[in-house]
Order: structure tokens, then sequence, then C-alpha cells
């Protein structure tokens, strides 16, 4: 490829004004936005946490402080391991596998559904019944499920008055209410990408397949998952990025006890007073989530262009 | 047929974890109870909206939301459109490693976002001697620049898949026809995407409207609309908080139905042409301002609800079962798991203005047995049917009751 080549075949096609908005547009969105603040952020997690006065002075000098921080804890820990924050990054991993999975099974059938089973008006009113829910601002939805799950809430309240159990449960400490929560955030960004592939899906392969003797499980099996494939991962990866990457939720309704690695950011950063060891956590959030997808895609064999379709 | 039962009952439960919470939510709205509940119901009540509409923070945070949202709107949308362009025009190659470029943004927790641009804009600023009233450090200026890093790609895939439908030959047919490209531009492919730009704006304002993780990092000192609505949130809730969702669901299914019935005329505007009344009916306009009308009754209908005499009868009865717990301490409590109970009771005479003493087993350490209501003073307690010790919440003052469970 000749980039001077394509460069100026591309201005020709284009002209210079609108070639002119094209490459400023997507620079600054690139550079500016994207790509700089990214990289000064790893940069600053590499410094010490100094006060202004003493930026750019002898002191300044780069680190792993914050990750040797992050793996071992404060160099009085005796263990050897910082368990609490390793512990809190690996439990968030783990909860939002668990939503993701959860999404994409109560999902794939409406998915299904949408795309196969109902035709006209009826699909256009479950999309507009879809999607009215998600203009509800996020902390919004996160306090619903609270009122929901507390004690004195609603589940609470007609499992005891139903005599299902005696003493309210705890679904916030436990955090049952999160994960339900944090489910409930992602479902549409679940839904879309695999109503996307599975609409495509020309409905002779379903019929052919039903009418050599396949049951629904073998034809969903067999021909409907494997060309969803591309779909069911673009669906995944979002949710799993998302939910691993959410705050407010995690605020509103984790218990005391549990916190997100989200949270641990925002306490380095807040009420901790410091930057540095704040970026370098969020690195490692990052790094990690993005890591693990780019695990899980290349075991399922999809390619990351899928995202997003 | 039972396939079709299982579907119908699988849909029935989706939709009911789907709208359950928001209609219990909204539910909450009316109740007069301090504390966001349905049960007990106390009375029919609007005076959280009243408080709504007292409350400064949240009023200056809206108006703040607003102007980012407009501002995220100017930017994003016409990034959003290069990048779209830039994408239809490139080989498939680059178009590959582009798109992973341009959708990354939507991945990248917000939280990541907010940092950096927190991070790069103090470091600029650092690095020109601005000081702290400047841009660098200006809370709308961060939260636009941190807002539009990921909205700008909401509004390039909006673009994209408008442009798929696009033929390219109109432009190739308007070059050959002696246009320039930039009037080619102008005069086919803009009109072309005309209608995408009014929904990916729509899109690019919802998504700075409701933004948090982002926003919280950025905002540094000045307050949004949703960063305010969180910290009501974590720092104590009352039902002003569900009248919030009443409204936006409120406005949400006004906007809905309104799109849905210029939708479905277009869908059947070959049946309804011939028709002039139902032409009039289905036009989005009278379907609209019919909703304004209904929500404009139900707002004068709400605001000439008065609650007082209710509400003072409920605290009226409060008051007496207070009075029945002093007079009283042992109250028709079915307790026989709380043998503390009744030498609590038997304790309570040496002081009985002393509230803590009259409770049942009030005094029995942190975690309350079942059959013991932690306070009887409080009001969700004393509320009509709060003596039965079996609803009793740990203590309905903490907020979202995060006490641990009683056992």
């Amino acid at each position: 490829m000749k980039p001077r080549g394509s460069l100026s075949a591309f201005a020709e096609r284009n002209g210079i004004p609108v070639t002119l908005y094209l490459l400023t547009c997507v620079g600054i969105w690139v550079f500016l936005l994207v790509l700089l603040p990214q990289v000064t952020m790893l940069d600053y997690s590499f410094r010490a946490n100094l006060p202004p006065s003493k930026v750019g002075g002898p002191e300044d000098v780069y680190t792993l402080e914050h990750y040797r921080y992050f793996l071992l804890g404060s160099s009085a820990n005796p263990d050897g391991w910082n368990a609490l924050d390793i512990g809190v990054l690996v439990k968030t991993l783990v909860a939002a596998l668990f939503v993701t999975l959860f999404d994409l099974a109560i999902c794939y059938p409406v998915a299904f559904l949408l795309a196969k089973g109902v035709r006209g008006g009826g699909a256009r009113l479950l999309i507009l019944a879809l999607i009215v829910p998600f203009w509800v601002n996020e902390i919004l939805r996160a306090f619903a499920f609270r009122i929901l799950f507390g004690a004195t809430g609603v589940l609470n309240e007609t499992g005891m008055m139903l005599g299902l159990w005696e003493a309210p449960i705890d679904f916030i400490g436990s955090d049952v209410a999160l994960y339900a929560g944090l489910g409930y955030a992602y479902i549409l960004l679940m839904i879309f990408p695999l109503y996307n592939a599975i609409e495509s899906l020309d409905s002779n392969q379903l019929e052919a397949a039903r009418d050599m003797g396949a049951s629904w499980a073998q034809v969903h099996r067999r021909v409907v998952i494997p060309y969803a494939k591309p779909g069911i991962a673009s669906g995944c990866t979002m949710v799993f990025m998302l939910s691993a990457g959410a705050l407010a939720a995690p605020q509103i309704l984790g218990g005391p006890s549990n916190l997100w690695f989200t949270q641990l950011v925002y306490q380095w950063f807040n009420s901790g007073g410091n930057w540095p060891r704040g970026s370098a956590y969020a690195i490692i959030l990052l790094v990690v989530c993005v890591g693990f997808v780019m695990f899980m895609m290349r075991v399922f064999r999809v390619s990351i262009g899928a995202i997003g379709r | 047929m039972r396939g079709r039962l299982l579907t119908g009952g699988y849909l029935l439960l989706f939709f009911a974890y789907l709208f359950g919470p928001l209609v219990i939510m909204i539910g909450t709205a009316f109740n007069s109870a301090g504390f966001p509940r349905l049960s007990p119901w106390e009375c029919f009540t609007t005076n959280w909206f009243g408080r709504l509409l007292a409350d400064d923070r949240l009023l200056t945070g809206l108006g703040n939301s607003l102007l980012i949202g407009l501002g995220v709107v100017i930017v994003s949308t016409p990034i959003g459109l290069a990048a779209a362009l830039m994408l239809s025009q490139v080989g498939a190659k680059l178009r590959a490693t582009l798109y992973t470029i341009f959708i990354a943004p939507i991945l990248v927790p917000g939280v990541v976002i907010g940092l950096s641009t927190l991070i790069f804009w103090d470091r600029v600023g650092g690095a020109l001697d601005a000081g702290y009233d400047t841009l660098f450090y200006d809370g709308f200026f961060l939260t636009i620049l941190g807002q539009v890093t990921f909205i700008s790609a909401y509004s390039m895939l909006v673009f994209l898949s408008r442009l798929q439908r696009f033929d390219p030959t109109l432009t190739e047919a308007a070059l050959d026809m002696g246009a320039t490209p930039t009037q080619a531009f102008v005069k086919i492919l803009l009109p072309f995407v005309a209608p995408a730009i009014g929904s990916a704006a729509v899109l690019a304002f919802l998504a700075s409207m409701e933004n948090y993780n982002t926003t919280v990092f950025t905002v540094v000192s000045e307050s949004t609309f949703t960063t305010v609505l969180a910290s009501k949130v974590r720092y104590g809730i009352d039902p002003s908080i569900s009248a919030i969702a009443v409204i936006i669901v409120g406005l949400t299914l006004m906007a809905a139905l309104t799109y849905e019935a210029a939708q479905q005329r277009t869908a059947l505007a070959g049946r309804i042409a011939g028709n002039p009344v139902l032409r009039r009916l289905m036009h989005p306009a009278p379907v609209g301002l019919l909703l304004v009308v209904l929500a404009g009754v139900a707002v004068w209908g709400g605001s000439r609800v008065d609650s007082s005499a209710c509400e003072a009868q409920v605290l009226e009865e409060k008051r007496a079962l207070q009075e029945q717990y002093r007079t009283a301490p042992t109250p028709s409590s079915p307790a026989p798991d709380t043998p503390a109970a009744p030498r609590d009771g038997g304790a309570a005479p040496a002081s009985p203005f002393s509230p803590g003493n009259l409770a049942p087993g009030g005094d029995g350490g942190e975690a309350p047995s079942p059959a013991a209501p932690a306070s009887p003073f409080a009001p969700g307690n004393l509320a009509p049917g709060g003596g039965e010790e079996s609803e009793a919440p740990a203590s309905p003052f903490a907020p979202g009751n995060l006490a641990p469970g009683s056992d």
C-alpha cells in the first residue's frame, strides 16, 4: 500500500475542503481525545505521587511503585501479596462474566423470537418495549433495584407474606441486587447484536433442518448458534466490558463490604488523593479486561471486527 | 400448543423483569411514606414532585447537563460522520483496523476515559502554566471532551448503518455531470445522511444526559443531573427520586408513542391516504399534542391532590401506636422465639420515657431477632401493620436497609 498515493487519491475523490474536514475531525478524535490521554495516563501511572510544587523536580522519577502496591500491598504487608485488591479484581471479573452469561441466556430466546418468531407490527412493538426502559437514567435503574431488593422492599415483603422465608433476606449485602441490576442495565446491548445476527439467517435453513427431522434444540445448536457466533461474541464483549467497568451500579447496589474494582480506582482518585495510583489501577483494569476478551475471542475463534455490528 | 404457551410465559417473565422494577419505583413516588416503598401504603400524595421543584441543586445540575448535552451533540456529530465517511471509503484491510480503533472507546470502561481526560488536560494546563480558572480545569470543557470520546463512536455507528444504503453511483453521476467533489458532498451525500444526523444527535444527547462513569471524574467541581442524582441516591434516599423516574418515564412514553404514530403513518401511508380523518388522526402532531394535553391534565390534577388530611391521620395512628407501646410495654407480640422480650419489657417501667427501652427486645444487640422491631419510633414500624414483628425491618432509617440479615 502506498500511503502517499492513497492519500492523494482520497483527497482527489473528496475535494480539498471535505478531505480537510474528514482528516481534522478523525485526527482530533483519535489523537487528541483517545490516544494522547491514554498515553498520558500510562505515563502518569509510573510516576511518584507528588504535590504540584515538586512536579518536574528531582523526585519526579519513573517508578513501579503503584503496580508493586497492587501486587504486594504496602511494604509492611506480611503475607507478601495484596490479597484484598487482587481479590477485588478477580471478583469483579468473575461477576462480570456471570452477568454476561446471564444476559446471554435470557436474551437469546427473546432475540430469536424477535428475529424469526414475530412479524411486522408485533416486532416493532416488542422493540419499542425493549427500548423504553433504557431511556431511564442509569442511576434511577439502580435505584429501582434498591427499592425492589431492600430489606423492606417488595421482594422481601412478598416473600415473607407468602411465607417463603421468615426474616428479610439481605439481597443487597449478598450482591444479588447488584447482579440483577447489572444484568438489567445491559440487556439491550446483548439483544441487538444477537437480533442482527439471527435476523440475517435465511429462514429456509431453519425449515430445512426441521424437515430433515432435527429437534428445535438441534436446530439451535447446529444452525442458529454457529451462524450467530459473531453477534454472540459482540454482545458478550460489550456486556462484559461495560459491567466490569461499571461504577454507578456497584456504588448504589453493592454491599458495603463488597467492592467493585472501579470503586478502588475512584477511591484512589477522590478520597485517597493518589492520582498516579488511581491511574495505575485504571490501566490494570483496562489491560486485564481487554486481555481477557482477546483470549476468549481466540478460544472461540471470532475476529474483533465483529464487535458493534 | 405447549411450545406457544412456554414462549408466552417466557416473554411474560422477561418483560416482568424489564418493567417490574420501574413500575414499583413509579408507585413509590405516590406514597407519602418517607422511605420509598409500596407497603405499608400510607397516603396517595404528589408532594414529592413539589419537593423536586424546590431542589436547587438538582435544577442546577439539570441546567448544566442540558448545556453539556448540547456541546456533546455539536462536537460528536461531525466527528461521527467524518469517521463513518472515512470507513466507507477505505479498502477492506485498512477498514478493519480503523474500525477497531474507532469502536474501542465504546468498550473502554468509562472510568478509564474520564480519568485519562482529566489527567491529560491537567498536564497540558500544567505545561502551559495555566491557572485553575482556565479551560483545562473547567468541568464543562472536560466533561464535553470526555463524553465526546465515546459518544462519537455511537454517532459513527448510526451514520454507518445509513451509509450502507447509499448508492455511490449517485456521487459518481454528479461528478460526471461536472459537479466539484465539494458540491457532490453538499448536494448528494449530506441530504442523504440528513435523517441520520437527527438520530445521531438524539442518541448523543441522551447518552450524554445519562452518563455517570466518565462524568463523575471530569466534572470536577461542577455538577450534572446524573451526578447530583447519584449523590442523592448514595446519601439518603427518599421518594422524590422516584418522582424523577415518573417524569422521565412519562416523557419517554410520550416521545415513543409520538414516534410510533409517525412510523405507523408511513407504514399505512397507502391505506389511509384516501381517508382524510384517519390521515389527520394518525399525524404525529395531534398525537403528540394529545399526549401533552393528557400530561398537562395529570399535572394539574396532581397538583390539586391534598394529602395533608390523610397524612395527619397516619401520623395520629402512629402516635396512638406509640402510646400503646408506652402504656403496654409487652404488646400482643407473637414472639415465641424472643424470651428476651418480656424481660426487657419488664425493665421498661423503670424508665418509661426512655424510648429505647420500650422496644420489646430493643436492647437485644446489634442484629435484632426477627420478632423484634428495632425501634418502634421509626415511622415505618408504626405505620398500620408495622407492629407485626415479622415484617419489621432492621432499621428503616438505614438508607437502603443495608443492615445485615437477622441471623
